[in-house]
């Protein structure tokens, strides 16, 4: 008798469940793998993309060659871009296999339906939560998933996650090298970091000095200031309450659209002692 | 210049002490200008404390001490010097079944419940080791059902339990506000409990910190600790809901669900409220740390011969609390493993050890 049928309320296993509620799940398998079956197509240089049936035994469409050499790398990451370009890296290894969860669907489902031997994860993703604990049912045996951990180099640990990305392992299976997945994969996210970190710097040095701007013409209008005097007020008043030049303005304008009478009406916070 | 604190936090009602601190200057007021992270999810603020990425964090009490203990990576070690609130979280359950049985007490519903249920439900928590799921193991034990038997417990992000359970990939959860009455609002379930119905007043989100961070600048953790007392007490008075409300609600801050937010807090109407100050909220006792380690223990997933009371005290510090404590004017409750009702005669030279007791 299995465990789960001597429980007082159980119906019907988790399996049984998974085959009602079926999410149709997409398998990308990189262009170094052939498919069997013939359904495969091929686009350029992307990935190939196969539809098919929770519990594929993505081993089963395998050369023979590959089937137990291979490294399943389940990559959850929503940032298409991103996630392209990482797959385009890692596909580079015939060794490995990229699979992707299926839009909308739970981590830990794709986790069970899949059982990769390497999870990436966006730590970006809410569900990452989903992970911590879980055991993985790989042929009848569950498996716990455990974060990777390179206790000897802390310091690429610390880079992997500044960079947002996190890997689990799923143990009891013949472990495979993560490291050179995880730094492929940390590389690219900090690449994609850096790219987008400038590009809001470039975008809020645009909207501060829009905001200055404003704030001048109040200043101009309502206390008959020249120009360099406003934006001078405007930095005295930022030393003289330890604050940045934009958020003067934008108190400024705020207090303007207060419909109160002027920058000076508003009084400071007062700082409970 | 001031020292920095990387303060990691979640998009949670519960965060309200820390966001408030900020917004009414109490940080700025004791010199401080923590940087603020707020975080999808607990495994980041677990992971970024444990790389050094975060000095301190709004924390689930169970993840504080299995971080210390090693149990989800590399161990890290965190102290607990306050805790930040108690309550907040309900049981909430699908189906037919819960719409039939209101007139029945809790315990006998959720049999009923389970009774009609076509598979093993599926039940969501937000962490594996987070007080919703030592509450609700516990008292499914209690009620005589068996948590890794009879259900099914999975982890899924309080924001996606109610679309979740609406679409039937659960069958209930266990989560904090807004998300059971967002879920009743939704008709997506219907709420068995709150879980102050399983512990009283129990602690829900604590203040964790790197222990070398703590060692390296008491001054400015005791600042810290000060600054989050003022805070919740703000939290905590019902005049002040509304601007904790639209503070936390702000798009550019949290960006809340309002009514809900509201429910949640004192005077509101939710299943129950969020309490941040009274009852002892901010103390970390290391009774309440041992009985998350006890539980733990009881699941198998802590080393039977562990001794909890001394790993409780490591990590929960009310030594530091109550320094921090006596200068607020606020004292350290009685009865929870530090009792300091040593009576001290009055100093001439500092009248304001001079108290008259609180009855």
């Amino acid at each position: 008798m299995s465990q789960a049928s001597t429980a007082r309320f159980h119906h019907g296993g988790p399996e049984n469940r998974r085959e009602n509620t079926s999410p149709r799940l997409y398998v990308y398998l990189t262009e170094h793998e052939p498919l069997r079956g013939g359904e495969a197509s091929r686009t350029g240089g992307a990935p190939i993309v196969r539809r098919g049936e929770t519990g594929t035994d993505i081993a089963s469409l395998l050369p023979d060659d590959k089937r137990n050499r291979t490294v399943k790398v389940l990559l959850a990451d929503d940032d298409t871009a991103r996630a392209a370009a990482l797959m385009k890296v890692l596909s580079a290894d015939p060794g490995l296999i990229v699979l992707r969860p299926a839009p909308g669907e739970l981590l830990a489902d794709a986790v069970a339906a899949l059982a990769p031997d390497v999870v990436l994860v966006d730590m970006a993703r809410p569900d990452r939560d989903a992970l911590e604990g879980i055991r993985v049912i790989i042929s009848n045996v569950p498996r716990p998933i455990v974060l990777f951990v390179d206790h000897d180099d802390p310091a690429f640990m610390e880079e992997a996650i500044g960079a947002g990305v996190s890997s689990y392992n799923v143990l009891g299976v013949p472990p495979p090298d993560v490291k050179p997945i995880l730094r492929a994969a940390a590389a690219l996210f900090r690449h994609h970091q850096t790219a987008r970190t400038e590009l809001r710097d470039a975008r809020t040095k645009l909207s501060e000095r829009a905001i200055i701007d404003r704030a001048k013409a109040i200043l101009i209008k309502e206390r008959r200031m020249d120009e360099p005097d406003a934006y001078r007020w405007l930095r005295e008043r930022a030393m003289a309450t330890k604050r940045r030049i934009p958020d003067v303005a934008h108190e400024i304008i705020r207090t303007q659209a207060g419909g109160k009478s002027g920058p000076d009406v508003k009084p400071e916070r007062e700082d409970a002692p | 210049m001031s020292t920095r604190i990387r303060l990691g936090l979640l998009r949670l009602t519960d965060s309200a002490p820390v966001l408030v601190a900020r917004e009414r200057g109490l940080f700025q007021s004791l010199g401080l200008h923590p940087l603020l992270s707020i975080e999808p999810s607990w495994a980041n603020i677990a992971d970024k404390l444990t790389y050094g990425l975060l000095d301190a964090a709004v924390m689930l009490p169970p993840l504080a001490l299995a971080s210390t203990l090693g149990l989800r990576g590399p161990a890290v070690k965190l102290i607990v010097p306050m805790g930040l609130s108690q309550g907040g979280n309900t049981i909430v359950l699908g189906g037919e079944a819960m719409r039939k049985t209101a007139n029945l007490p809790p315990g006998a519903r959720l049999l009923s419940w389970l009774a009609a249920q076509p598979a093993r439900p599926r039940i969501a928590v937000v962490h594996r080791f987070s007080t919703h799921n030592l509450l609700l193991r516990y008292w499914l034990a209690l009620t005589g059902i068996d948590p890794d038997q009879d259900i099914e417990t999975v982890v899924v992000p309080p924001e996606q339990v109610v679309p979740a359970l609406a679409s039937g990939q659960i069958a209930g959860f266990c989560a904090g506000a807004p998300w059971g009455m967002a879920a009743e609002q939704a008709g997506a379930g219907t709420v068995l409990m709150g879980t102050s119905n399983i512990w009283p007043f129990h602690p829900e989100k604590c203040l964790a910190v790197r222990e070398d961070w703590a060692l390296a600048n008491p001054e400015a953790l005791t600042r810290l600790l000060r600054a989050l007392m003022r805070a919740q007490r703000i939290c905590d008075q019902p005049e002040e809901a509304d601007a904790v409300v639209s503070l936390l609600a702000d798009t550019s801050v949290l960006g809340l669900p309002r009514e809900a937010l509201r429910a949640a807090l004192m005077g509101g109407h939710d299943h129950e409220q969020i309490h941040f100050h009274g009852a002892g909220a901010a103390f970390p006792a290391p009774p309440h740390a041992a009985w998350f380690l006890n539980q733990m223990r009881r699941w198998g997933w802590l080393d039977e011969a562990a001794d909890l009371s001394a790993m409780a005290r490591q990590v929960y510090r009310p030594d530091l609390f109550a320094l921090a404590a006596r200068m607020e004017d606020l004292f350290t409750p009685v009865g929870l493993g530090h009792d300091t009702a040593v009576f001290k005669a009055p100093d001439p030279k500092s009248p304001a050890e001079i108290r008259t007791p609180d009855f």
